[in-house]
């Protein structure tokens, strides 16, 4: 393994056994894409071989049905304990927003659902800096208050391996255990460990998905990478963005934000 | 250098407020084509939607609040690479609000920028950061001198200001890789050479950047393997961790700290399978030959220079916070893995970064950076951080908020392993035929207290009743020492006075350790009002010991009243009654909180129950 991503999976690791040993009740958002299942990998490394918390896919029922295919594949496969949990109808959901992200929204909602009726103090996310703006903000461990809100202006301090753990009841924390990875490191990485992914990544007729969200809002980009080498050449001398192909990001400025603000991932 | 498999610098770029932080890496991100023009678009509409020039900043400030007041409030990290290698950019706010966030960028950076505004001159946030960056371990800069262009490529004025901070630099011990004139606004000197300033003779931004070695110099490969956690797995006990310092193979000898006892490597431990040597920055696992008690922030070193375990040294801090510092006020200190309960005993001094004069005096402010002595009731493994900086640092927290960082300077304080170890040849034990650990390794689980305090009524004895009975049932040795009960027998010759109390408390925390000598972990239920006297029994076994804070408000308990003493204290028929007649201490920072008022019995036993597994089970 290079240096590189060595350094990486040895910090993920180190998170990941930060916040089982720090936090009391977690579980890990397995949204069924190529980061979530770099992390379930890395959770399996961390706890040598089986995952002492639960994994949530948080279901809008809008997802690709490879990825349905896939998540009951890998749940045998993995021997891991699955949450899943459903997402309110659009019609309960902010109806000033864009409406993409109206849509996306219903994650938040089915994803705080899920913490409540679990309890869970902390939920492990799989988000990256290199993503997107305000993901690149974010902290390895990141409170959010009753409502499930992040506080942009009020960020705890988090230096020299040493985060906060000490909130009141009502908070959960959101642990990034991805946060320093590039979407390049993910397809190496999954190359590397030989991890499974679903094959919408792969080019079909010229198209394929760079990221993986509700089929309505989500759309294949243009490309001919039909193995992860390939991706990761195309990566290497890529210049659009990964989320180009959701299209909630591209509906306002602020839109990612709002979403992000009120608890989105 | 492999381009695409090396390790990625992480650069931090620092300096007072408006200086031109953000614009600097937006501007040198866009003229090395880093920026997708997907992006430069967006930027564009961001601009002309707030009215101003096309703003690089925004590429970093991405929150609102950001773009919107045209600051940077919070650190943010962007990914580049050039044509030798891959970086990580991180931004940080100069706001002095916000040298928190400064600090959570800047801690993790191995290449420090520090950038002055050559129009404005070396600022307040230009000295406190640099000083700041010293205490953070980073000890060499590129300086960069930012809007050459509102001077006119003046060289006198560049020269004037740069020995300025060249002075001040010097003064702290801090190195200057190189001094680059620019103009962020223009692209001056950043990714090429500027046709305005044929004065300067040195590099652009970008060839001094390709040209910083950041490979460390690992002067000591002495071992630190501070304990994270320990993983009962199948039979096996596996204690993992990240190496701070030096290697780790099979076979090789140990020393624990703080327990000094010296154990070998028996295997290495990874998933699927693990190699044959682990270094400096892996997590790792391992399992020792012989069953010693290791407990979470622990450390292991090898058999020769062992980290120092001290309860008392100086240190640096930085202060983040507007709250004053307490003497008699405990703090929590993280270390490594570890946590203690420190006093900060004595302000040295506080450093005045404007001109480094040091001030005596006990008014430290939100972002003072100062020198104190610690106290800690227990013995910490730590490091002087000259020997090693990532095992010689730790935060502070109270209640609810990390108030500080510091660094450790053990040199004016003895080292407590060395005495043990005296102390120690000095006394011959008296061997047990059977110990602690043999009978923690039959019953599966460590031995532990839980003292449950709280006011009468409040529901100690219900709930350890009831997770006594489920955990029982789950095959531990699990025994429950009530207040009332013992009472009956052991204490029946006591009162309620505080002399009284004192002494229940005491004898019961005896017994209690006497359980533990046989393999139990008791429940102890007592309302135990007074901290000092909770602090007594905790020390008796302070490694065993948790303490559980079963909470409800005196309403709440005199609403319930089972016993009806709530009733006959109010009439003044008993005498110093906890809540009414007598002080309730509440525990300051209780392992556990389990609100009454709040939560069903269920809930509550089930909290204990599985805080009890979590911290006792192998």
């Amino acid at each position: 393994m290079n240096p590189n991503l060595r350094k990486l999976e040895n910090e993920s690791i180190y998170i990941l056994r930060q916040a089982f040993k720090s936090i009391p009740n977690i579980a890990m958002l397995w949204s069924l894409g190529k980061d979530s299942n770099v992390m379930v990998w890395l959770a399996f490394k961390a706890f040598l071989g089986k995952i002492p918390f639960p994994l949530v896919h948080v279901d809008t029922g809008k997802k690709f049905k490879q990825m349905y295919s896939f998540r009951d594949k890998f749940v045998k496969k993995w021997k891991v304990n699955l949450i899943k949990g459903t997402c309110p109808p659009l019609s309960k959901i902010d109806p000033s927003l864009p409406p993409a992200a109206r849509s996306a929204a219903r994650k938040t909602s089915g994803l705080k659902n899920i913490l409540k009726k679990n309890k869970f103090k902390g939920i492990i996310a799989g988000i990256r800096r290199d993503e997107q703006g305000t993901r690149a903000k974010e902290r390895i461990f990141s409170p959010r208050d009753e409502h499930g809100n992040w506080d942009t202006k009020n960020q705890p301090p988090e230096f020299w391996d040493q985060s906060n753990f000490n909130y009141p009841e009502s908070v959960h924390i959101r642990i990034h255990p991805l946060l320093g990875w590039t979407e390049l490191d993910i397809w190496q990485y999954i190359k590397n460990e030989n991890i499974p992914v679903v094959d919408l990544y792969f080019s079909k007729n010229g198209k394929r998905y760079r990221s993986l969200g509700d089929k309505d809002i989500t759309f294949p980009v243009e490309s001919s990478a039909k193995t992860v080498d390939e991706i990761i050449k195309e990566l290497q001398v890529s210049k659009i963005s990964e989320r180009s192909g959701r299209a909630m990001d591209h509906e306002d400025e602020n839109v990612f934000e709002r979403l992000r603000s009120s608890g989105y991932m | 250098m492999n381009f695409e498999s090396s390790e990625i610098p992480k650069i931090v770029i620092v300096g007072h407020v408006d200086h031109g932080k953000s614009s600097f890496i937006g501007r040198f991100l866009y003229d090395i084509q880093e920026i997708t023009e997907e992006k430069v678009l967006e930027l564009k509409k961001a601009s002309e939607s707030r009215g101003v020039e096309f703003e690089f900043a925004f590429l970093l400030d991405a929150l609102q609040d950001e773009r919107d007041q045209g600051i940077t409030i919070d650190t943010t990290r962007i990914f580049f690479k050039t044509k030798t290698r891959k970086y990580v950019f991180i931004d940080s706010p100069g706001h002095k609000e916000f040298i928190r966030n400064m600090i959570t960028g800047a801690a993790s950076a191995d290449i420090a920028v520090l950038i002055v505004d050559v129009n404005e001159g070396v600022k307040q946030q230009t000295r406190k950061h640099a000083y700041l960056l010293k205490l953070l371990g980073i000890e060499t800069v590129i300086t960069i001198y930012n809007k050459m262009d509102l001077i006119k490529y003046n060289e006198d004025k560049f020269k004037k200001t740069r020995v300025k901070l060249d002075n001040y630099l010097s003064d702290i011990n801090v190195q200057s890789y190189a001094s680059i004139p620019v103009s962020s606004k223009l692209g001056d000197n950043i990714s090429t050479k500027s046709k305005k300033m044929e004065w300067y003779i040195g590099k652009t931004f970008i060839e001094v950047l390709d040209s910083f070695d950041i490979s460390k110099n690992s002067d000591s490969e002495f071992l630190r393997f501070p304990v994270q956690d320990i993983y009962k797995i199948k039979d096996k006990r596996v204690i993992v961790g990240k190496i701070e310092l030096g290697k780790l193979s099979k076979g090789k000898d140990l020393i624990f700290l703080p327990s000094n006892e010296r154990v070998k490597i028996k295997t290495l431990e990874a998933w699927p399978s693990a190699r044959k040597e682990y270094q400096r920055g892996d997590s790792v696992g391992i399992t020792l030959t012989e069953q010693i008690f290791v407990d979470k922030g622990n450390m292991a070193s090898d058999t020769v220079k062992p980290p120092k375990l001290m309860n008392r040294f100086e240190s640096n801090i930085f202060w983040l916070t507007g709250k004053k510092i307490f003497f008699n006020k405990n703090y929590l200190m993280k270390i490594n893995t570890g946590e203690y309960q420190i006093r900060i005993k004595e302000i040295k001094n506080i450093v005045d970064t404007e001109n480094l004069n040091l001030k005596r005096s006990k008014n430290v402010e939100k972002n003072d950076i100062c020198e104190v002595v610690i106290h800690s009731s227990q013995l910490i493994p730590l490091d002087d951080y000259s020997f090693n900086k990532s095992t010689a640092r730790f935060c502070l927290l109270d209640d609810e908020e990390i108030v500080a960082g510091g660094i450790i300077n053990s040199k004016n304080y003895p080292d407590q392993r060395e005495k043990n170890e005296y102390i120690k040849k000095n006394i011959v034990p008296v061997n047990f035929s059977v110990n602690e650990i043999d009978r923690s390794i039959k019953f599966n689980h460590r031995p532990g207290i839980i003292w449950l305090t709280g006011l009468s009524g409040s529901g100690k004895s219900t709930i350890a009743k009831n997770v006594e009975k489920k955990l029982f049932k789950k095959n531990y040795n699990i025994f429950s020492l009530d207040g009332d009960n013992l009472r009956i027998g052991l204490n029946k010759n006591l009162a309620f006075s505080p002399e009284d109390r004192t002494e229940n408390i005491r004898r019961t925390a005896e017994v209690a350790k006497l359980f533990t000598q046989a393999g139990f972990i008791v429940l102890v239920s007592l309302i135990s009002p007074y901290r000092s006297e909770r602090k007594r029994a905790r020390d008796i076994r302070p490694e065993l010991f948790r303490e559980i804070y079963i909470k409800a408000s005196v309403e709440v308990c005199l609403k319930r009243d089972v016993k009806g003493l709530y009733a006959k204290a109010l009439k003044g028929e008993i005498k110093d009654f906890t809540g009414i007649s007598s002080p309730y201490e509440e525990p300051e920072k209780p392992s556990l909180i389990i609100n009454t008022s709040k939560e069903e019995v269920e809930e509550s036993v089930r909290k204990l129950e599985n805080f009890i597994e979590k911290e006792f089970s192998f």
